[in-house]
């Protein structure tokens, strides 16, 4: 048995486990971990050709379960996932080492379970994203889902309510997912891909709605989507600092690749476009399509009412979610590549910006933004990381997020779809309002007194920050980079491929080219800058307190800020729009099955074992009689 | 004091005629837009509401009113100026941005007008901060606001109003007679001499006994300057 | 296009725009003042401002960040000119297309919201939110008619669309081509502008001129540099959008200073909506007719 490029990587993952778990209690382990995973990701560097339309690399271990055979292979569209989930990985970890490491331990954090987590979460999403079958994929699934059910459980108290709330959807999740693949072999046979895609084109109308739906919900959770997404936000939020950052750069994400992988690629996008909803105008994929614009909507404005960092980022990680899968459904070559690059975009800020938060945490004790402000002053690098990260959030030019945004909006614009671009551009705009808030609450306004002696965050933390800033800012100017990754994943899984370049997206009906866009953009802020700073005037740096305020005398102890209820205009007309209808739905799930399982508990306890013996030899006896 | 003692002489740069052009365009300009700032403090407020708006129109001299100080050119007191507001008015006239331009406007500004015997009320404007313009009245109309203006706008075209540089030449003097009313320890989130030192406005009347008194209580005010703070020690814990 | 002419065409653009768009402030001073039965300020009032504030001797900084917001302020704006083709000149207009103009044209204002942010003033603070809730407001409707403009148009690059209205006379103008989409576009260009009744973010009496409140010398003369272009921009892109465009300068800049004396004729008869209601006028009358327009187009 020769050991393909594949099988390398896990092997290199799968020891990376094994050193965090073993040598995990030494000092040193974060960094030993961090090295590991720039290992792995030189052996996926090594399989780099499937990102340009090379051939899939399968795994020379198989397995024959019960007349299945369960396999493993790469193909673009894992290799394109993996690139995200070692990269995020890598930086995370890294970040991790160092200060933030002793101040965990300090404040009582048990590091060697916090990097065995994130071991296992990266090995089990390489597993799942080399599934070559249902089988494996579903074996992947489960992995992953019990992998980051550790990792968010680990701070004890508040996250591990969180993780136990992920954990109940995540195993409805996978109920639906193993009804999906039960019904897939009932029909297909097996559940090989090629038998399924064979299958999946006889596949009558209702017994395809069933498996969309056990699929689309099963998998939905995992990337929050719009009815099961309570789970996710505090689940992430409450999880260690560069966790959080890990989880919310690609955690999610799995479920767009399941996604991908099965509802687009196996049963085809086209097929879910037959089907009807009896009695109305639309299909299975304009549902799709709303839940998406409901995913974005509705998560945004909720992270724009949050007072904590994390929750907010976090909120919005669900929100973005939104587009990635709205960019898909769409389905033509822009929209599709619009929805596969905003998955590595999002990580790239999403990352940035939990790291900028987590520093913030780190040095000041608090993520309440109502308790900081001021702080560019005393952290300037965090506040431009920072910065590029919200820039890369609301998607605007010139960072990463609004290149996948742009195509997601040409794609319906060109397909004519004014409601779903509408509500994408509402989410957006949300998204501004409420990434200012963030960096307003955070980094302006007034700097209290106790946070006069804030340092920047230390390097080994900064790094891996200026990093993802970095990347954020070079494939907004060139989106060219990951456009060709993205290209090959459209082809992978049989969608049309868009015609980019370098600088954007070449096409007849409007192109992009951000190499000139944020040339002149530059260009602009250089001209503004020399009228600014050679035609007017010296200007004298004053102290905060040097401040209008109707002639009133400002001193430090009394807050000049404004920070809570920052739209207070806004929230006056739709606050009370907020009516947490979901939450309300999810408790009364939870109370009609406490109800249930507290009628089984009575009737349990009240019964004596005689009842039990006799009523079964009764139903034996009435079984042999009839 | 203010600029009385001080023959005015207007400095021409030599030499270069494109700068002596240059400045007299800029000297007409700031002639020509004047942001007010009017600090109504009494009665005269009333008579500027006619000379803005349709009978006496000043934005067609290019004035118009401002809301905060800083946006401010002229800063328009407007009647009698209680001790307590005098405070304010003095914090309104240090954060106007240069060249700033004082106006009293009604006889109050000028000796204290009808409150001359009260306990409570600066009398003469011009011991606290320089003025550069008195219109007396009580009120003025509108005319004469008008008038007074336009007068302003002369001396700024040809360059004599420069009284504002007085503050900071003369620091001493103003902060001497604002601590003989508000006592030993007034100071204001504003902070003169540094901004004297970074304009380098420095003559022989900023610094005296009334300056060393305010350095010897004052509150660091310097601007929160933008450190990565690496190098600083560990706080304690 | 050859190198050099491109390079004058970038720098000529953003400077027309600032001349014209000075004498666009100098209209709307000049109407107001009319409305009111005032004279008005004289001819280059808007030039002697400007040249005021930036010879400013003295003037204060609240940080680094304050002194790029006003950057960014004016960078974003030159920068969004030379998307906008006018005639004789396009830029690089077919490089970024109007989804890429309308959030360029977001630049400016989130640079100059990061400024006021620094200026650690709640007034300033007030003022931001409050911009970028009316932001939120007008921006819905101004997207449904972006939309139907470029959906009927098949592009959304702005010189195609021009070139369509122009092919045809009259008759093929957007405006008359789309006379609902043209109204609701109409309004939430009105919005946009931030004059009464939609100026909640400035407020003098309420929030002290919000945004401008710190802003002393070359700082507010950088805001006045940006009004100038911000005029410009917002009536530009809907001469671009509906009325078709210019073949001459003349009729262009006739378009741009007729549409824009609509909105500032209507604005200086009005006081102040609240947030709220604004939200509330935006997202209902603008919107629906959008929709309806855009209903005619699809």
């Amino acid at each position: 048995m020769t050991l393909t490029l594949l099988d390398e990587l896990l092997l290199f993952s799968g020891v990376t486990v094994l050193v965090a778990m073993l040598l995990g209690r030494r000092l040193p382990a974060g960094w030993m971990v961090t090295i590991l995973y720039g290992i792995q990701l030189l052996a996926l560097m090594k399989m780099a050709p499937l990102g340009y339309g090379g051939e899939p690399i399968s795994s020379a271990l198989t397995f024959e379960v019960m007349g299945q055979t369960l396999s493993w292979r790469f193909d673009a569209l894992s290799w394109y996932f993996a690139l995200i989930t070692l990269g995020s990985a890598l930086l995370s970890s890294w970040y991790a080492c160092g200060e933030w490491e002793q101040r965990f331990r300090q404040s009582g954090g048990n590091l060697w379970l916090f990097h065995l987590a994130m071991t296992l979460n990266v090995f089990s999403m390489l597993i799942l994203l080399a599934s070559g079958d249902l089988l494996s994929l579903f074996i992947g699934w489960e992995l992953v889902s019990w992998a980051g059910f550790l990792l968010m459980a680990m701070a004890g108290g508040v996250a591990t309510k969180a993780a136990m709330r992920y954990i109940t959807y995540a195993m409805a999740g996978a109920m639906a997912i193993f009804g999906g693949i039960a019904l897939v072999y009932v029909s297909a046979g097996s559940l090989q891909y090629e038998a399924i895609l064979t299958a999946a084109s006889q596949m009558s109308t209702a017994h395809l709605w069933m498996l969309v739906i056990l699929f689309g919900a099963g998998f939905g959770i995992k990337m929050g989507l719009m009815p099961f997404h309570l789970w996710q936000a505090p689940a992430y939020a409450e999880t260690p600092g560069p966790g959080s950052a890990f989880l919310g750069a690609i955690s999610s994400r799995m479920g767009l690749f399941a996604i991908l992988l099965v509802l687009v690629k196996l049963f085809g996008i086209v097929n879910i476009d037959s089907l009807k909803i009896p009695f109305t105008l639309i299909d299975a994929r304009d549902l799709l399509a709303w839940i998406a614009v409901f995913t974005i909507i509705f998560p945004t404005f909720t992270a724009m009412k949050q007072n904590d960092a994390r929750q907010l980022l976090a909120w919005h990680g669900i929100g973005q979610g939104g587009y990635m899968l709205l960019g898909l459904v769409v389905a033509d070559a822009m929209g599709a590549a619009g929805g596969l690059l905003h998955v590595f975009n999002h990580a790239t800020y999403q990352a940035a910006l939990f790291m900028a938060v987590t520093a913030v945490i780190h040095r000041t004790g608090t993520a309440d933004l109502n308790k900081l402000g001021g702080l560019v002053v005393r952290m300037p690098l965090t506040f431009m990381v920072l910065l590029v990260g919200i820039i890369g959030l609301a998607g605007l030019p010139p960072m990463n997020g609004f290149v996948s945004k742009w195509l997601v909006y040409r794609s319906l614009l060109n397909e004519g779809m004014p409601l779903l671009f509408v509500a994408a551009v509402i989410g957006t705009l949300g998204t501004i309002l409420s990434v200012y808030k963030l960096i307003h609450n955070i980094f302006l306004g007034q700097l209290r007194i106790e946070h006069d002696n804030v340092k920047e965050a230390p390097w080994s933390m900064m790094i891996p920050m200026l990093i993802l800033a970095a990347i954020i800012f070079i494939t907004g100017l060139l989106p060219g980079i990951p456009l060709a990754w993205v290209a090959s994943v459209q082809q992978a899984v049989g969608l049309p491929v868009s015609d980019y370049t370098l600088g954007g997206v070449e096409s007849a009906s409007g192109s992009l080219d951000m190499i000139w866009v944020i040339g002149v953009l530059f260009a602009g802020f250089g001209i503004g800058a020399l009228i600014f700073y050679f035609a007017g005037g010296r200007s004298k740096r004053v102290h905060q307190l040097d401040n209008y305020a109707g002639g009133h005398f400002l001193t430090a102890d009394v807050r000049y800020q404004y920070s809570d209820n920052f739209y207070a205009g806004l929230m006056h007309l739709i606050g009370g729009w907020y009516r947490g209808s979901f939450l309300w739905l999810e408790q009364s799930v939870k109370s009609l099955v406490e109800f249930l399982s507290l009628g089984m508990q009575g009737l349990y306890r009240r019964a004596n074992a005689e009842f039990y013996l006799l009523s079964t030899a009764l139903f034996v006896i009435a079984w042999v009689v009839i | 004091m203010s600029s009385i003692k001080q023959i005015p002489v207007i400095t021409e740069r030599k030499g270069n005629p494109l700068a002596r052009v240059f400045d007299e365009f800029v000297r007409f300009c700031r002639s020509r837009s004047l942001f007010i700032l009017h600090y109504c403090t009494g009665c005269g407020a009333i008579e500027l509401p006619p000379a803005m708006t349709s009978r006496f129109d000043m934005e067609r001299l290019g004035i118009q009113p401002m809301v905060s100080p800083r946006q401010a050119d002229i800063l328009l007191i407007t009647g009698y100026v209680s001790i307590k507001t005098l405070k304010r008015v003095i914090l309104t006239y240090e954060q106007m941005g240069s060249p700033k331009y004082v106006i009293g406007i009604c006889s109050c500004t000028v000796n204290g007008g009808m409150y001359w015997q009260s306990y409570a009320t600066a009398k003469k404007l011009d011991e606290y901060m320089p003025v550069d313009l008195y219109i007396a009245g009580c009120m003025p109309r509108p005319e004469a606001v008008l008038a007074g203006l336009q007068k302003l706008m002369d001396r700024i075209h040809s360059g004599e109003a420069n009284s504002w540089e007085d503050y900071f030449r003369n620091y001493d003097y103003y902060l001497g007679n604002q601590q003989k009313l508000f006592g030993e320890n007034w100071q204001t989130p504003t902070d003169i001499i540094t901004e004297a030192k970074h304009y380098d406005l420095i003559d022989e009347g900023t610094f005296g006994k009334h300056t060393q008194l305010l350095e010897q209580h004052q509150k660091p005010l310097e601007a929160l300057d933008m450190r990565l703070g690496h190098d600083l020690k560990e706080p304690t814990e | 296009m050859a190198p050099m002419e491109l390079i004058i065409e970038l720098l000529l653009m953003p400077l027309v725009a600032f001349v014209v768009g000075m004498m666009m402030v100098l209209m709307m001073r000049r109407i107001a003042a009319k409305l009111q039965r005032r004279i008005g300020p004289p001819f280059f009032q808007p030039l002697y401002d400007i040249v005021k504030l930036h010879s400013k001797q003295t003037q204060i900084s609240h940080g680094l960040i304050h002194d790029i917001g006003i950057v960014m302020a004016m960078g974003g704006y030159i920068a969004a000119e030379t998307l906008l083709p006018v005639p004789g000149m396009t830029g690089i207009a077919e490089k970024g297309g109007i989804i890429t103009l309308l959030y360029l044209m977001m630049i400016p204002s989130l640079g100059l919201a990061l400024g006021v942010g620094q200026c650690a003033n709640p007034n300033g603070s007030i003022g931001i939110a409050r911009a970028l809730t009316a932001m939120l407001a007008y921006d819905i409707p101004l997207v449904i008619v972006i939309f139907g403009v470029a959906y009927a148009a098949g592009t959304t690059n702005l010189v195609d669309i021009i070139a369509v209205q122009q092919a045809g006379g009259f008759e093929t103008w957007g405006a008359v081509q789309m006379p609902v989409l043209a109204i609701a576009g109409l309004i939430a260009m009105h919005a946009s502008l931030g004059k009464q009744p939609f100026e909640i973010y400035i407020a003098p009496a309420e929030i002290a001129t919000g945004p401008m409140v710190e802003m002393s010398g070359k700082y507010l003369g950088g805001l006045f540099v940006m009004q100038c272009f911000q005029l410009y921009t917002t009536s530009v892109l809907y001469v671009s959008l509906f009325l078709g465009g210019g073949t001459t300068w003349f009729d262009f800049l006739l378009k741009s200073f007729l549409v824009l004396a609509i909105p500032v004729s209507i604005a200086y008869l009005f006081p102040r909506y609240r947030t709220e209601d604004l939200l509330r006028l935006m997202w209902k009358w603008p919107v629906m007719l959008g929709l309806i327009g855009v209903a005619f187009v699809l």
